[in-house]
């Protein structure tokens, strides 16, 4: 899976870089809309982050390079811009996805990870870990091929663990993805802990493999015992 | 008050002071003129008489046949006639066939005969024409003065609307501009030099307004991205920190602390932003949102979060409430004044909401005293220590209102209510 970051922020970049590889992505990446240009000419990527703020250029410009040359890389925007003609029109452009800095790393990952569930066609539209097995799509959850019933937030923060198995997973990132940026994460800390119970209780019941294991203070992780 | 009204209403006063003086002087001139002729006809008549009595001494009889005129004359010492000098003077006669007093002009004088005698000379002119005449002069006057008066009032106002215009058509191109949409071009032809500066002076300030809106928009989308990245990479870097599986659960423990206070950083960044976004009128989109569908949806969804604090919520009243406002504004406004009646609420506190069709009202229960009305909208003014406010909740909601003609109102009588008035 190849991944090319295109950030002019030297510390951001790397971050983003040591996040990815994390997660076996072979990661590229430039700092300058020249050299985003020659990249993205010379090379295909199953996915591409896209800074819109470059010194010498707007990352939306180079999104319609892109469309120009009928490339078929998703995009995902990431913005300090929190501006929403600026994501409409990435958006239009044919954008996949519009982050708004500062993001969580692990929300990064989701949703590239989503973006490229949702590429692979061929593929199937369902994700797995240990023996849970979820369909994003149609909102189904398997345990050992029997269905667990979860609502909808639970659903979302099961996603969200499997996109992101292993990873030490913050209470507000948490808090962000089930509620998107639309309520003051702070407000839900109560909830996510109410939440993640009755789910790890949901799991257990069903014998799930992986477990939810809560980190002191900063959040919980999902891990797959070996 | 229209400057019209208000120029009118100035020039009213002086001209009816003015105009008054004016008319008694004018009254009080031709009285004396009248007089003064009177006199001169008295002093022709003494003259006549006199020439006449000298030379003939059948004259020195009184006459007063002449209902217009009469005259008496009898004699009188030297000693008495030395004293005397011409004296004119009003005074009224007794007219016997009209049965009245009428009023007479009199002039008393003395005159030597040639054969050394002295006599009184008395000639009385009725005056009943002056009468006429100084009454038709003032009734003139009052009339010419009221009409006089009017003419120059409604010419003034005439004038007025015919010179000022340029003035309105500046004032209805201005109630048309906002800093930030495309300006009208300011159709206002005019020869008057002063017009010309003011329609140049304002097309250039309008101009000036729209470039610094720009600036200052551009500043606050440049101040975002300088603070978010720095801010992005300093969480991005703690949260691989934490991730290495050398970190202790002190090192944790650590670790969570700093990132909760760099997440409190950030969204108090985020709420700034959002209030210098409000202020800078940079929602210019609207469409017409329902608050009532707003209100209950936040509702369930704030429910959900506060499940934990056992608050109960009753929705006492709900009308169609719908106003034309930008969607997310409308959205930040009733999830601000929503949020607040939880985070100060008690546990198993109560909630009460009531929408009309023109006001959103939200009570509370809270262990908080009564709030400062002054301070209530102003930024970080906290005034409670809860980690979950950033003192700038309320600050939004000040800023909405402000931009939609919305009142905020805050009563307290145990429990705190926030009234929204949506004009």
């Amino acid at each position: 899976m190849k991944i090319l970051i295109i950030e002019d922020e030297d510390k951001l970049r790397e971050v983003m870089i040591r996040s990815l590889e994390k997660e076996q992505y072979l990661v590229e990446s430039v700092a300058t809309f020249q050299q985003a240009l020659l990249k993205i000419s010379d090379y295909d990527y199953d996915c591409i982050i896209l800074d819109i703020m470059l010194p010498d250029g707007s990352g939306l410009t180079l999104l319609s390079e892109l469309k120009k040359m009928h490339k078929k890389e998703s995009v995902i925007i990431v913005s300090a811009k929190d501006s929403l003609d600026d994501k409409v029109i990435g958006l239009n452009l044919g954008a996949d996805d519009y982050l708004t800095k500062p993001f969580h790393l692990a929300e990064l990952n989701a949703r590239i990870k989503s973006i490229i569930r949702r590429k692979q066609q061929d593929g199937e539209l369902s994700l797995s870990l240990g023996n849970i097995l979820i369909y994003p799509d149609k909102h189904l959850v398997n345990v050992d091929k029997e269905e667990v019933v979860l609502n909808r937030k639970e659903f979302d923060l099961l996603y969200y663990f499997i996109t992101n198995p292993g990873r030490l997973l913050s209470k507000d990132a948490l808090a962000e993805s089930v509620w998107g940026d639309y309520i003051d994460q702070a407000d839900s800390f109560d909830f996510i802990y109410s939440q993640v119970k009755n789910l790890r209780k949901k799991l257990k019941t069903a014998g799930a493999t992986p477990e939810i294991k809560a980190i002191y203070g900063f959040g919980y992780k999902m891990i797959l015992e070996e | 008050m229209k400057l019209a009204h208000y120029t009118i209403r100035n020039l009213s006063l002086p001209l009816l002071l003015i105009m008054t003086i004016w008319a008694c002087v004018f009254y009080f001139l031709v009285l004396h003129e009248v007089n003064d002729e009177t006199n001169d006809t008295l002093q022709n008549y003494k003259e006549m008489i006199i020439k006449h009595a000298l030379s003939d001494s059948a004259f020195l009889k009184n006459n007063e046949n002449n209902i217009m005129n009469s005259y008496y004359m009898h004699e009188i010492s030297k000693e008495e006639a030395n004293l005397m000098k011409d004296e004119f003077y009003d005074a009224t006669k007794y007219i016997e066939i009209e049965r009245e007093h009428e009023p007479i002009r009199v002039l008393r004088t003395c005159f030597m005969t040639s054969d050394g005698k002295y006599y009184e000379l008395k000639i009385e002119i009725s005056t009943l024409e002056k009468e006429d005449l100084l009454e038709t002069v003032l009734w003139s006057i009052i009339a010419l003065y009221l009409l006089l008066l009017c003419c120059i009032l409604v010419v003034t106002h005439y004038v007025f609307h015919k010179s000022f215009r340029p003035l309105y058509t500046i004032l209805d191109w201005l109630k048309y501009y906002i800093p930030g949409k495309k300006i009208e071009p300011l159709k206002n032809e005019t020869t008057v030099d002063e017009f010309s500066a003011l329609n140049k002076a304002f097309e250039e300030a309008a101009q000036r307004g729209n470039v610094l809106y720009e600036q200052q928009k551009q500043f606050v989308e440049n101040a975002s991205h300088e603070l978010q990245t720095p801010l992005a990479v300093s969480m991005n870097k703690l949260e691989l920190l934490s991730e290495n599986p050398d970190c202790t659960e002190e090192q944790l423990r650590e670790i969570s602390d700093i990132y909760q206070t760099l997440q409190g950083v950030v969204r108090m960044n985020k709420s700034l932003l959002l209030i210098s976004r409000i202020d800078n009128n940079q929602y210019l989109e609207t469409q017409n949102v329902s608050i009532t569908e707003l209100g209950k949806t936040l509702l369930t969804e704030y429910e959900e979060i506060y499940e934990a604090k056992h608050i109960r919520t009753f929705l006492i009243k709900e009308e169609e409430l719908v106003r034309n406002m930008n969607e997310s504004l409308a959205k930040t406004l009733v999830k601000n004044i929503l949020r607040n009646a939880f985070i100060h609420n008690m546990p198993e506190g109560e909630i009460y909401i009531e929408i009309t069709s023109n006001t959103l009202s939200i009570e509370n229960t809270s262990d908080s005293p009564e709030l400062n009305q002054d301070k209530l909208f102003s930024r970080f003014a906290k005034q409670s220590n809860r980690p979950d406010s950033t003192g700038l909740g309320l600050a939004i909601v000040k800023s909405i209102a402000k931009i939609y003609q919305i009142e905020v109102d805050y009563f307290y009588n145990g429990k705190h209510r926030f009234v929204l008035t949506f004009l």
